[in-house]
This record gives C-alpha cells, structure tokens and sequence, in this order.
C-alpha cells in the first residue's frame, strides 16, 4: 500500500484539524472527494465502469462467461474476483510488489459481493446444476490515492449496473442432450439488479475521531480503520478491521452508525447518477481515459 | 471516424464469446460514376449513358439489387445486357455469407470490364454506414443498409453538378416490405421481375429470371402431385432409427418411371432399392441423395424391362401417365421382385444447369414450354420463354429452380445458348458439359508451369539419365497421332539373348507435384478422344512436342529394359531414365509394312521383327494363362479434310503390330507394377479388374445356349477357352457376336491404392498384378506410377501426398470417375458422328444381329458400321401387335414370329430428324416380314411410314 512520510508536526496539523471537523483540504469528517464515475469504458467486456475518487483512479471490468455451477448450490450463478494492482498506480507495485495487496482486496471483495443477498445469484442461473454464468470481475488499479475499498466497490456496482449478459436459450434435441442457443439480437440482453448491492466505507480511526475516505496523510496518522459494505437501506453486510492498532468497543459501535449513515447517502445519488447516464444512450458523449 | 461492431459468438467448447471488431469508416469512398466531379476517383467504372430501355425507366439509371435479387437472379445479372449495377458491400458480404458459387460468380462479373459492375463499400462509407438498432433483426439492418446506401447514391448523383441529369438510381428488391420502405423513403424501387419484363429491347432476358416460389400461377393449380417431403430433423432421425435409408438416387436411362437408389453400407452390405412409379420417386432427380422407405414386402416388384420414354407436349392430364404406370405393373415372377421403396425426402439436390432441347408447346402464344435435357435420366423441366421461337432448334442450358408438389415437371429458366442443334461444335460442348469433361484452355497460372522454350537438354538432366541416343528406338503408333508416348528398341546382346527397352515420355520430369499444372493435370485425369478432337489432359507443348517421342529429336525417357532370351523368358530386368532420340515414327500399317518386306534389312526394320517375334510368344503363353480376347466393336470414321464431316465409315481393323505394341505395353506395365509394389506395399497406385458375380453371366450362357453352345464361366481360363471353341456352323459371325455379350458381362476394371484394398488381380489380363506406365501423356496414373518407380530407383525424390494412402485413394477415386466419362464421351461422339454419317447417306437397307431381346422391343447390332440401335414393336397411337415376352429365353413373340437372340435379320437404317429434340439413328424391320410390325424396303419418303415408331 503506498504510504507517505508523514512528521510529527504535520500528524498534529492533522490530528487537530479532525478533532474539530475540519480536515486538511477542507472537508468535514464524513464528507468524500470529488468523484466521477463512467460506466461502459472498455468495449469488449459486458461491463465496465472506472471512478475516480481524488486522485485514486479504478477501471473495473465484468466478463461473462459460461461456466457450472458450484456443486453446493447448482441453482446459483457466481462471482470471482481479480485486483491487478499495476505498477501505474505507485511504484511500490512494481514486480510482484502488488500481489499481496490484490489478494487481500479481491478476498475482501469476495465475501462483500459474492452472496445471493447482495446480488441475485439465481438469476446467472442458466440450467440447474449444468450451466450458468460466471461474472469475472476484473479491477485495475489506475492510481492510489488512498480510500481503495471504497472507490472500488462503487465501481464494481456501476459495472454490474451496466453489465449486459446475452440472453441464452435453452435448446434441448432428441436425445435430451440440451444445447445452448444464443439471441441473433445483440441488444438482446438480460440486466442485473443491483438494487442490493452494498458499498463499501472505510472509515479510519484519527486521534478519537474517525473520517471518512481518508487521504494518504490521513492514513498515515490513524492506527486502524473499519471496513463497512452498506446497502441502500443502511444495512451493514459485511466489516473487517484492518491495520496494526486497536479499537476499543465504543468507538466500533460509533463508527459503524456513522458508516450506515454515510453509506446510505452514498447509494442513492450513484443510483441516480447511473440511470441518468444510461438513459441518454448511445447519445452520451464518451469521456474515457483521455478526458 | 472509429465505430465498433459487437457480436455474441458461441465458441466450439459451448462458451459464449463477445467479440468487439474495430470499424473504421471514411469519407474518401468515391461513388464511382463517370458523371461525378466531387468524388477524387482515378478511374469510374459506371458510364455516364447508363442506357436500357425500359418501359419503366426511361431516363440513364444505375442498378442497385438486394442480396435475394443476387442470389436468385445470378444468371439475369450475368446477361451481357445488365451493365452499370452497384453492388453494395452489405449485399457482396451477404452473397457470400450465404452461397459461394454464387458469391464466385458475382466476383467473376465485377471483374469483367464490360460490364460496368461496381462495388461500393458502403459499409466503410462515413454517410452510408448505420448500426443496428434495438429490435431490429440481422436481415432488416442490411435491408436498411442497402436503402440507405441507394439514397445516398440518389441523393449524390443529384447534387453533382453534371450535365447528365436525370440520372437515377433503381433500386431492385423482390421484398414487398423492404420495397415498401424504400418506397416512402422516396426511393426508385421495382420488383425484379417488374423490371427485368419492362426491358422492352431485351425481351429474352425475360426467360433467365428463376421463378420465385410464391408465384401467384402456382397457387392455382391447386392438384397436388406428390407427397411432401418430410424435414431434414425428421430424415435424419428416420436413417438413425433404421426406418428411412440414404442413398443416390438413380435414375433408368430406359424408363422414366423407374430409378434405383445405391444404398451404400459397410462391406457388402450395399444394396440397391427399386422405385417404380412418378408418386414413388416423389420428384428426386438424378444423382440427387435421397431418403427412402422401404414399402412392405408384398408390395414389391421386379424392375421392368420396358423402355419408356416421356413422351409428346406437356400433359397435364394423368390419365395416361396411370396407364403407363400401369404397363409397369405386370406382374413378375416372385424371384424377380427387388427391394421396392419410396422417397420420403431429399437430402441433398445436385441439380446443376442441364443441356437439352426446348419442346414447343403447342399453344402458339403460350410462355410456357417444357425443356427436354439430353441426359435422359433427367426429368423434363418446364419453363417460362417468349423466345421460344428462336431456341427451338438451338442447345440450351436450364437450370432447375425447384419442383412444387403440384407440379408434374420442375420448374427451371433458361440459362444460356449453346448453338443450333445437330452442329458439330454445338454438340460437341454438350456432350462435354454432359459428361463433366473438363475442356476450358489451360489458365495462365497451368501454363506458367511449362517449361521456357526454346527447350533443351541441359547438362542436370544428364546426371541421373542413362544415355540411350545410340539406340535404334521407333515408335509405332495410329496415324495421325501426336502425343507419342511410347517407343520400343530391341537388339541382340553379345551373349545371344535379346535386349528389349520400352520408353515411355517422362511427363513426371516437366510436371512437378503439387504445383497448378499437376492440380489441373490430376483433376482431368484423362486425355479424352473425341471424333476428330483431342481434349488435352496437359498442355499442347507437352503432348505433342516436349513429351513426345517424336523422331529425330531427343526427349527424355522413362525405360523399361529387358534382357530376354529367344523363347521370352525374362532374365533380368531394370528401370532407368533416359534420354534417347527415336530413329522413326511409324504407324501401324508401316511397321506391318517393313516386317513383311523381306528386302527391308535395316536396324529398325530387325528390331521389328525381333520384337514381333517376341510378342508373339508373350501373347500365346498370356493366353494359355487364360487372359480373355474379348470383342468389341470400335468404329473410326474417315473424315472429309475441308468439312469434317465424316465421309465414311468402318469398323477398325486390327494388324499383328498394334498386338505387338500392346504385349510390350503390359509387359512394361507388370514390371513396374511389381518394383513399385515391392518397393511400396502401401501406396502403390495399381489397377485391378475384378472377376464378375456370376449372375452377369447369365444373358451370356441364355444366348450361348439357345445355339446349344455351352460357355463356361468358372475362370478366366475357362471362359476363354470356351468362347474359343464356340461355332456354330454357318455362322460364323456368331463367335464375335458372344465375345461381344461376354464383354457386356465384365466389371469395370479400376485403379486402386495397394493399401486399401487387398484383392489386386487383373481378371481379363489373367494377371496377378497391374497397373499403367505406358501412357503418361494422357492418364494421370501414370504420371503417378511414374513418380513412385522414379522413387523407387532413386531417381527422384518423394512428397508426402505419395506416399499417403488416403489421399492417393482419393485421388484414384477421381480417375477412375473421370476415365468412366471420358469413355462416355467418347461413345457419345462416335454415337453423333455416326448420326452425322446417316444424314449423309439417307437411308441404307442392312443386316443385323438381334443383341438383346426386351419386353417390346428387340436391340440390333449391325456388324458392317458396328451400330446398335432398337427396334420397337409397340406404339402409342396405334393398337400394339400381339407381343409375348419369355424371360426365360429371351425370346420374344410377335403375331407368329418368335424373336431369339443372334437371329440375323435385315432392316432399314435412317436419321430420324423429324423430331430434332432428339436425332437419332432409326431402325425398322424389313425382314422376316411381319404383317403390321415390318415395313416394306423403303424406296420413298421413310418419315411419313413410321410415325412416331421411335421418337
């Protein structure tokens, strides 16, 4: 994780500037960055979004593939997860500098996305037991900035937003033997619902304080930050603990009301962001990596 | 400007692919048109007076067809008269998508400059490029493409400031709904048919539109005439449980109404399926693959030995047809019955254009018009001309279009002309086309491959060649031949024995595995002799000059050389090439000449002798082997020089010479048949003639013993030695005439590849193995033979094709396809000239031998012009004599007159011309004399006493 130096003097700056809400580039302790968020980037998966959030950029790319369903629940489609954290993003990345912290990220996105509460598992569902889809979620890291969890999740729910599975037909011969048939109609697609799919915030225990989407320096002053996947509805779905320090009970329970409550302000204008986008169409002008 | 074009692929293992193709459009794309000043176009390929007279369009305007209008209307665009048509990107990729001989053939037109054809990538095109559209399928995305491009092309023609104004673009749709569009897009569409009719200058397109299925006459004849034929899931599922069977369909030549499908099975379990009757053959045509069923035993019947022919105009009434069905079902005896069946379905059509001749019908004004093919096998395929005036009388070319349940006949259009029936060449390219001769001059790319003239032996060629210049070779050959591919030498060795060479041109040096002028060499496979012209199988410049063993040049060799003792018996044997220089070459008449001149003492001259002395031998002992002398009458016609019409006529002799030749030409053969053989047990390119089942025999002892003769047919050995012994006194044609039947007994002989088959003795050469050598100039097999000897002594090196057994199965598959038509066509020829012959010399009175005995008719072969041809007893329009028919003798009995088999009889020969869809040679009974049936020895007018006897 790329980390910065940080000196005493500037953990105080910090440190006190939290302590009465107000944070070094001037926001309050539960206010995010600026952030832009593009779906349908790359062409040739299903689906795609990339999000910057500061200066953290993140490409998320879904491929659907058919596959068989685990033997656990054949009724079920399913997800899996891969972080490729390219040496682009820092430097630190370099070699197999990133791989620990893409298994790290790609287990955290495991548990957190792949369960049918979060998305309707029983709809990549193509014939019990033989076939069904595999979502093949890709994230690249573009650039770290800090708050990666965060920034990725909401990716990885605009992708799944805009991700478009060709829809199959069953087709069985004489035989029994079934075949697949695909829709000569390429704008013949089935959608997810992603209305339950929850976002992640991070929040980073500073001082006796906690802030949300927590700047590199940030980082670098807290002891331990709390991973929180909220639903629209404020639900928590999932927490980790992660870095050296500790957290005592109190503040655990205070930061997670203060996670639920920004989480569910977070939901509702992304989703509103999404439709809006996906209703201009083909008219949209593509912005891209370049713009 | 970048788009891109997505598409789901389903992969082989059953996963689902996206695949995104980049797509480039651009504004550079011109228009093509001579009238254009905007577009920066080097050179146009559409003119400025884009003219056909239509009464549609009066004004210049340029052709834009649809996909189906391409598909379906090939042969309208390929009309010279069709020029200046756009084809669209979207329509070119689509033909191809759809039919590649048809996408070839487009192609073919956009490259002929005269026609003005050009190809417009409107799919690059910045303003004519579109997406497709939620909801909208494959197909009407292309429709919309296709209407798109012919706006912007109405639109830019307009705008360019030009003075030709009023030109236009027509776009050609059969689509009602696409037409309807277009229509309210403000676009010029017609039907094709609408169009191609308002050509009023070029009325005969008219006939090359293929009719289109939902034509509205079609829907008014309302009887349907046959079953439907099921669906191909429901054919297959039928083979898979055993219930249907698969097989070609054949079609008799004889009788219209029956056909045989080959069901092939593994092994021996071939077996032929009878159908009988217009209901059962359900509209299969020949060659077609068939699905049939099996109808239950007691319903099966003996194929009929009555010829029946389709006769007259278009009868649309069946009465008559259940008739002549019903002639078919005279009970036959229950050994008889074959495996009787029906189709069900077709599995795949071969339908190919047919070469006939128009049937006028005969309402004057009628279009419609029924096209006699010359294949009889072929049914009558009706079509729609107004032209039928001119094509009566001319070779045309139809193609089937399809063949509704209701409609007795297929429905076809008219392709193409071939010339005025009864002219040699018009004929000639008929029986090529019929018989799948390939004969269009070589390709640049085949000729590329000859060797640079001027040619000569080059220090290289010398390194693996024994030098043989010094040797007396000759050749011996027919007159007037060309492509010498064999010559002979034969000395005297110092020890006393003999040495004898047979050299055969080595075609193997100048054609090269693999390259075009092989390909094309192997795909003909045979040089094919017709009267009076030579179908190369390789290019003059090799048959007839660098390959042929001519006289006092040197050429290259392959040799066989012998080292025999005086009473024949090989002592040694060795392969080498060589290059030699033939000291003469003769015909057989000459070489006959000098060996029985006793004052001729030259070195070619004893080297004739020497080897007709030898052949002598060899010929006895492969006698007494039991290799048949079998007979078949071989015509040769002697041809007037200025005309080319044959003059006359007369059956071909045989010298002690040509026996000669032929004894070295299977010695040479045996030899190498053996080396390559030994050498490669698995790819040796052989040929076998296998031994007939003995029930082929059985017309052969039925005649033999109706002249209390008895033929033996245990072995080769026995048959010969019994046709030998075959006389009967006072008739002494009688020997030739059974070795004529016992010829019609045989197999074909066929080549094979050593490892696919094990069985590889020459029946009627009483040898245990064979195969060719001697002729590489015009058969492929020996170019091959001659490739695996050059191997075998190190001579040459190999490829991997030759030694690949399947692949040279394959290819001796064709050979074999391709030597069988050659031969047909070869009869064919013969069969015109003496036609030819007939037309000439009106009508001759002959003897004759009866050859066959069928149910109504009797076939006679008359020995002086070896002619066959049929006498028919039974007539439509009048009361048939009394005939009784016993399958047992054959005999067959007319009135009083029993028919036998050999009985000599006289009858008169003429051309019947009357009807010219089928000239043919006529033959009537003169004597014995049958009141009724006979005819008197015909002085006068010969058309007016036979009507319709055998038309």
């Amino acid at each position: 994780m790329a980390t910065v130096q940080v000196s005493e003097a500037e953990k105080v700056y910090i440190l006190h500037g939290i302590r009465d809400d107000l944070r070094v580039d001037g926001r309050g302790c539960e206010d995010y960055r600026h952030m832009e968020i593009e779906t349908d980037v790359v062409s040739n998966t299903d689906g795609s979004a990339k999000v910057t959030l500061g200066h953290t950029a993140v490409l998320v790319g879904i491929k659907a593939e058919i596959g068989k369903p685990r033997p656990m629940v054949p009724k079920e489609g399913y997800l899996e997860f891969f972080v490729d954290c390219s040496a682009n993003a820092t430097p630190e990345f370099e070699g197999r500098g990133g791989e620990e912290l893409g298994t790290e990220l790609s287990n955290t996105l495991y548990k957190v996305f792949n369960n049918k509460k979060s998305v309707d598992l029983r709809s990549l569902c193509i014939s019990a037991g033989e076939h069904c889809w595999v979502l093949y979620v890709d994230v690249l890291l573009l650039q770290c900035d800090g708050n990666l969890y965060d920034a990725i999740s909401i990716a990885i729910k605009a992708a799944l937003f805009n991700t478009k599975i060709p829809r199959v037909h069953i087709s069985s011969d004489d035989e029994g033997g079934k075949e697949i048939e695909l829709s000569d109609d390429p704008y013949d697609c089935m959608r997810l619902n992603v209305e339950n799919v929850p976002c992640i915030v991070t929040l980073c225990k500073v001082g006796h304080r906690y802030v949300v989407d927590a700047t590199l320096q940030e980082k670098a002053c807290s002891v331990a930050s709390l991973i929180i996947s909220v639903t629209h509805k404020g639900t928590v779905t999932c927490m980790r603990k992660v870095g050296g320090g500790s957290l005592d009970p109190e503040s655990v329970y205070e930061m997670t009301e203060a996670g639920k409550r920004v989480g569910k302000t977070l939901h509702a204008p992304l989703m509103k962001l999404l439709q809006e986008e996906e209703s201009l169409g083909t008219k949209r002008q593509k912005v891209g990596f370049l713009g | 400007m970048l788009k891109s074009k997505t598409f789901v692929k389903k992969t082989r293992s059953g996963g689902v692919m996206k695949i995104v193709r980049e797509h480039y459009l651009r504004d550079d794309i011109w228009c093509g048109s001579e009238v254009c000043t905007e577009c920066k176009q080097e050179s146009t390929v559409l003119q400025r007076d884009a003219c056909l007279e239509s009464s549609l369009c009066s004004y210049p305007h340029y052709l834009i067809p649809d996909t189906n209008v391409v598909l379906h209307q090939i042969d309208v665009l390929e009309d010279p008269v069709i020029r200046n048509v756009i084809i669209l990107q979207t329509v070119l990729q689509e033909v191809r998508h759809r039919s590649a001989p048809i996408y070839k053939r487009l192609k073919d037109i956009i490259h002929e400059k005269e026609k003005h054809f050009y190809t417009f990538t409107n799919e690059h095109h910045r303003e004519t490029f579109i997406e497709r559209e939620p909801g909208e399928s494959a197909n009407d995305r292309n429709d919309r493409a296709i209407r798109v491009a012919s706006k912007w092309y109405s639109q830019h023609l307009k705008t360019s400031k030009s003075d030709a104004e009023g030109l236009k673009v027509v776009l050609l749709t059969n689509d009602s709904g696409n037409k309807q569009k277009a229509e309210e897009s403000g676009l010029l569409v017609y039907k094709c048919e609408e169009y191609i009719k308002s050509l009023i200058a070029n009325p005969e397109l008219v006939d090359r539109l293929a009719l289109s299925n939902d034509d509205k006459n079609e829907i008014t004849a309302s009887k349907v005439l046959f079953p439907e034929h099921l669906p191909l899931s429901r054919i297959q599922a039928g083979i898979k449980s055993g219930s249907f069977l698969q097989g070609t369909f054949r079609a008799s030549r004889d009788n219209y109404l029956e056909a045989t499908v080959f069901v092939q099975g593994e092994g021996e379990d071939s077996k032929e399926v009878l159908l009988q009757g217009l209901q059962n053959l359900n509209r299969a045509v020949h060659q077609d693959v068939v699905a049939v069923q099996l109808l239950p035993r007691n319903e099966w019947v003996a194929p009929s030995s009555v010829v029946l022919q389709d006769e007259g105009a278009a009868k649309d009434d069946e009465a008559e047809e259940e008739e002549e069905e019903k002639a078919l079902r005279i009970s036959a005896a229950e050994a008889a019955r074959k495996p009787t069946g029906k189709v069900v379905g077709i599995i795949k059509r071969s339908w190919r254009p047919f070469c006939g001749m128009l049937n006028l019908s005969q309402i004057k004004e009628s279009t419609r018009h029924l096209f006699t093919p010359a294949d009889r096998r072929i049914p009558r395929i009706r079509i729609e001309t107004r032209q039928a005036a001119t094509l009566a009388g001319q070779r045309i070319m139809v193609a089937i279009d399809g063949w509704p349940k209701n409609s007795r006949y297929p429905n076809g259009h008219f392709v193409r002309s071939l010339g005025s029936a009864g002219e040699k060449d018009t004929e000639q390219e008929v029986l090529l086309l019929e018989h799948d001769v390939p004969h269009q001059a070589f390709s640049q790319a085949v000729l590329s491959f000859l060797p640079k003239m001027p040619w000569g032996i080059t220090p290289e060629d010398m390194v693996r060649r024994e030098d043989l210049r010094q040797l007396t070779v000759c050749s011996v050959d027919p007159p007037g031949c060309t492509d010498i591919d064999d010559a002979l030498h034969c000395r005297e060795l110092d020890n006393g024995n003999l040495e004898v060479g047979v050299h055969i041109a080595d075609v193997s040096h100048f054609i090269r595995p693999g390259n075009a002028l092989d390909k094309e060499a192997a795909n003909r496979g045979t040089t094919v002799y017709l009267c009076g012209k030579r179908i190369d199988m390789v290019p003059e410049l090799l048959s007839s000059n660098l390959c042929s063993l001519r006289s006092n040049v040197e050429r290259l060799a392959f040799s066989c050389i012998w080292e025999i003792n005086h009473q024949a018996e090989i002592l040694k044997t060795r392969f080498t090439k060589s290059v030699i220089n033939s000291k003469a070459s003769l015909t057989y008449a000459e070489a006959q000449m000098r060996i029985d001149d006793t004052s001729k003492n030259d070195d070619i001259t004893k080297s004739l002798r020497g080897l007709n002395k030898l052949a002598k031998i060899l010929k006895r002992r492969r006698i007494e082997k039991g290799a048949l002398t079998l007979s078949s009458l071989e015509v040769r016609f002697h041809i007037d020089s200025e005309t080319h019409d044959p003059i006359d006529l007369q059956t071909k002799e045989l010298m002690e010479t040509n026996s000669m030749v032929e004894e070295f030409m299977l010695l040479a053969n045996i030899s190498v048949a053996q080396k390559i053989y030994d050498e490669f047990p698995d790819c040796a390119m052989l040929r076998k003639h296998p031994a007939p089942p003995p029930s082929n025999y059985d017309i052969l002892l039925k005649a033999a013993k109706s002249k209390e003769v008895n033929i033996h047919t245990d072995s080769a050995k026995a048959l010969a030695d019994s046709l030998d012994v075959a006389k009967v006194d006072g008739f002494p044609y009688f020997n030739t005439l059974l070795r004529i039947l016992a010829t019609r007994c045989m197999m074909q002989a066929v080549y094979f590849c050593s490892g696919m088959d094990s069985d590889f003795h020459h029946y009627g050469l009483a040898s245990p193995i064979y195969t060719h050598f001697t002729s590489p100039i015009r058969r492929y097999a020996d170019i091959i033979v001659h490739r695996l000897l050059a191997v075998a002594i190190g001579a040459d090196s190999t490829y991997p094709d030759l030694m690949d057994k399947h692949k040279q199965s394959a290819l001796s598959n064709n050979l074999n396809y391709r030597h069988k038509m050659s031969q047909y066509a070869q009869r064919a020829s013969v069969a015109f000239h003496t036609q030819l012959f007939f037309k000439s010399r009106g009508i001759l009175n002959e003897e004759g031998f009866v050859l066959f005995v069928r149910k109504n008719a009797i076939i006679v072969l008359i020995p002086k012009f070896g002619l066959e041809g049929t006498v028919f007893f039974d007539s439509k329009d009048k009361a048939g004599p009394n005939l009784v028919f016993d399958e047992e003798g054959p005999t067959l009995t007319i009135e009083q007159h029993t028919f036998h088999i050999f009985d000599k009889v006289k009858v008169t020969i003429s051309l019947d011309d009357s009807n010219i869809q089928h000239q043919k040679i006529r033959m009537a009974l003169i004597d014995p004399v049958i009141p009724g049936v006979s005819v008197a020895v015909p002085e006068i007018e010969p058309q007016a006493k036979k009507p319709k006897l055998d038309r």
